[in-house]
């Protein structure tokens, strides 16, 4: 859990470097109409560095205390969570070939099937009737229009 | 008052008319199933809607968004009470005592006393928001942008200086929010900031959509982790539940109105309910004769903290409809769509809008009426929810808000900052970085600067101008005390030698 708060901290540290260098080059100070672009985002900049630094130094500290320290993911619930993550990423990358709805099908029989390790029947009927049932709501009651993707508007014909 | 009342009879007049009726009813049915449900919020609800509201007329629109927040306030303690589980933040503190009740076979009078409660907390804070809502906004239109600034740097101390959290991690996320806003186009010269030639980053995020993967993935991964196993009690809400229910909370006067008081107080500041509920809980516990019974199914450690909870969720109306500053991120998810419709919450809305405050006010009162017939006659149903297995929920929960995320602003990418803001959610969750006020950063990131560069162009460039008396500079102090309390109260106990 420390390894990690330091790990943050540190990117927390690097972002608002990362801030005040592009304030800097859009200019932070009084231009000719006021503050320039990079004012307030500068401010922010340097404030997250000083605010990170003593959050880094407070738990450093502590980390130099005492080495053991509670893990950030409890032991194995690494995999489940990962279960979760891996798939709707890959239903997002799927989305950009087929639509969503065609992906969320897929998604919801996945996860269903060999995740949940519920039965076939039940695993087909709601990855069936969910993203038809939103299918009509979205796309064809409220008139918003989701994502087809490459070839979805050809593998719905309705 | 009289103009009160008679704005008040004409926005019945809107909020009562069939389709609005027949909006909100479904609202409140969607609101307290995502409020029964654990890692699905008020907020993220509200979010995943704002794409389908765009088509409906303004008002009906904003009152379909806070028949889910209403309903979600209802819906969070149905969970708390029979599950264990607190399906919303605010609703930890009637697990400790409506679910021991329950367990004693009183499920129905448990529930019935946490939903007359919230009908109280919240009708407390409806005549609140009715008849100050438009001296509040009165005083608001003197405010200019300095004030406008301060009573900003007000919301966010009270943020890092009462929230209890961190007050060095709560700096850190707002500055984080804050960042965040300001990436894309820079809204008064129009250059473009921190995009580093990427055309993805020149739009800005969307708040929604960090709403949506902060609250929304955030909470799964967390749900996932802990390995959700519900076990719930079996409930029916009889008449007879309803009648003993009545009778039991007048005997509890002391703690209804106590904790409605201490929730319309608390909810007027951000980020009000949860500490809310646990406040009232704690200050019933301590004022009570037999502090025994708590812990064991207390009446009365249902009532406060139930109470609280609503009147906090209804009274942070106020701050967002008459000064444009959302209390809580669902109040920010709602002022989002509010601006959707060109609506700008603040003070001129009462002026320009009448018809559509009037109508959203009324709306509170007809929506919190019917969500308190809607829970006591269909609780069991709604607890049947739960009954479905966490891996044919998750998946459909993922893939409604990947709709409600690509839906904001028809872009895919805007999905994978939903993934990539849901782990983000998950680590500020272990890490103790708290996701409201960066979530209320990013929403209000525009309206700040903006702001404070006009109040400085204003000053010529000094600073000065946010201590401007009169109402600048108390806000302002208030601020600062508040901003820097963590450091101040330890000296305050040094020095008096009492604790605070």
């Amino acid at each position: 859990m420390r390894k990690a708060d330091i790990l943050v901290s540190l990117l927390f540290v690097a972002l608002g470097i990362v801030v005040v260098y592009d304030s800097v080059t859009l200019g932070f100070q009084w231009g000719a109409n006021g503050p320039e672009s990079g004012f307030f985002p500068f401010y922010l900049g340097v404030g997250l560095i000083v605010g990170s630094l003593l959050v880094l130094r407070k738990v450093w500290a502590e980390y130099r205390q005492k080495r053991s320290a509670v893990r950030l993911i409890p032991e194995g619930a690494l995999r489940p969570i990962l279960w979760v993550v891996v798939p709707a990423t890959v239903m997002v990358v799927i989305t950009e070939l087929v639509g969503l709805h065609i992906a969320a099908a897929l998604y919801l029989g996945f996860y269903m099937r060999l995740v949940g390790k519920i039965g076939w029947a039940t695993t087909l009927l709601v990855s069936i009737i969910v993203p038809v049932s939103l299918y009509f709501t979205f796309d064809k009651f409220f008139l918003i229009p989701l994502p087809q993707g490459l070839w979805g508007a050809k593998l719905i014909p309705f | 008052m009289i103009e009160d009342f008679n704005n008040l009879v004409m926005g019945l007049g809107i909020a009562l008319q069939t389709y609005n009726i027949v909006i909100a009813v479904v609202g409140l049915i969607l609101g307290i199933i995502v409020g029964v449900l654990p890692g699905l919020g008020g907020a993220n609800g509200v979010a995943i809607l704002i794409p389908v509201v765009v088509t409906m007329p303004a008002t009906t629109g904003v009152i379909l968004l806070s028949s889910i927040y209403w309903g979600a306030l209802y819906g969070g303690s149905i969970t708390s009470i029979l599950f264990n589980i607190p399906g919303e933040p605010w609703s930890v503190a009637t697990t400790f005592d409506g679910y021991p009740m329950a367990k004693a076979g009183k499920a129905g009078k448990a529930l019935v006393l946490a939903f007359f409660s919230h009908g109280a907390g919240g009708l407390l804070g409806i005549v609140l928001l009715t008849f100050f809502a438009p001296v509040i906004a009165e005083i608001a239109l003197k405010f200019g942008p300095a004030e406008i600034f301060t009573v900003m740097m007000l919301t966010f101390s009270a943020f890092v200086g009462l929230s209890g959290k961190s007050p060095l991690k709560t700096v850190i996320a707002i500055l984080f929010g804050f960042i965040l806003a300001a990436i894309g186009m820079d809204i008064v010269s129009g250059q473009l900031r921190m995009t580093f030639g990427s055309v993805a980053l020149m739009g800005g995020f969307n708040f929604v959509v960090a709403v949506i993967g902060l609250f929304g993935l955030g909470e799964i991964f967390l749900t996932v982790e802990e390995g959700l196993k519900v076990e719930g009690i079996v409930a029916r809400v009889g008449l007879k539940d309803v009648l003993e229910g009545l009778k039991e909370i007048i005997r509890y006067p002391k703690a209804l109105i106590m904790g409605a008081l201490v929730g319309c107080w608390m909810g007027l500041k951000p980020g009000g309910a949860t500490p809310a509920s646990f406040m009232a809980y704690g200050f019933i516990k301590q004022s009570s004769a037999n502090k025994d019974e708590f812990g064991k199914g207390a009446p009365a450690g249902i009532i406060a903290p139930e109470s609280a909870a609503h009147g906090a969720g209804t009274s942070a109306t106020l701050p967002m409809i008459t000064l444009g500053i959302p209390g809580s991120p669902t109040m920010a998810v709602i002022m989002g769509g509010l601006m959707i419709f060109g609506l700008q919450p603040g003070p001129m809305l009462f002026k320009e809008h009448a018809d559509f405050v009037w109508g959203l006010i009324a709306s509170c009162w007809v929506g919190n009426l019917i969500g308190l017939f809607l829970v006591m006659a269909f609780a069991p149903l709604f607890a049947s929810v739960l009954k479905i297995r966490f891996s044919i929920l998750m998946p459909i929960i993922v893939y409604v808000c990947a709709i409600g995320a690509y839906a904001v602003n028809n872009r895919v990418i805007d999905v994978y900052y939903m993934l990539i803001f849901g782990v983000l959610g998950y680590l500020f969750k272990k890490l103790d970085y708290p996701i409201a006020p960066m979530v209320l950063a990013l929403v209000l990131g525009d309206m700040a600067e903006q702001a404070m560069r006009q109040a400085l162009i204003m000053g010529q460039g000094s600073p000065m101008i946010f201590f401007k008396p009169p109402i600048a500079l108390p806000i302002m102090v208030a601020a600062l005390v508040i901003f820097f309390w963590p450091v101040i109260a330890p000296v305050k106990t040094k020095l008096f030698g009492k604790k605070t």
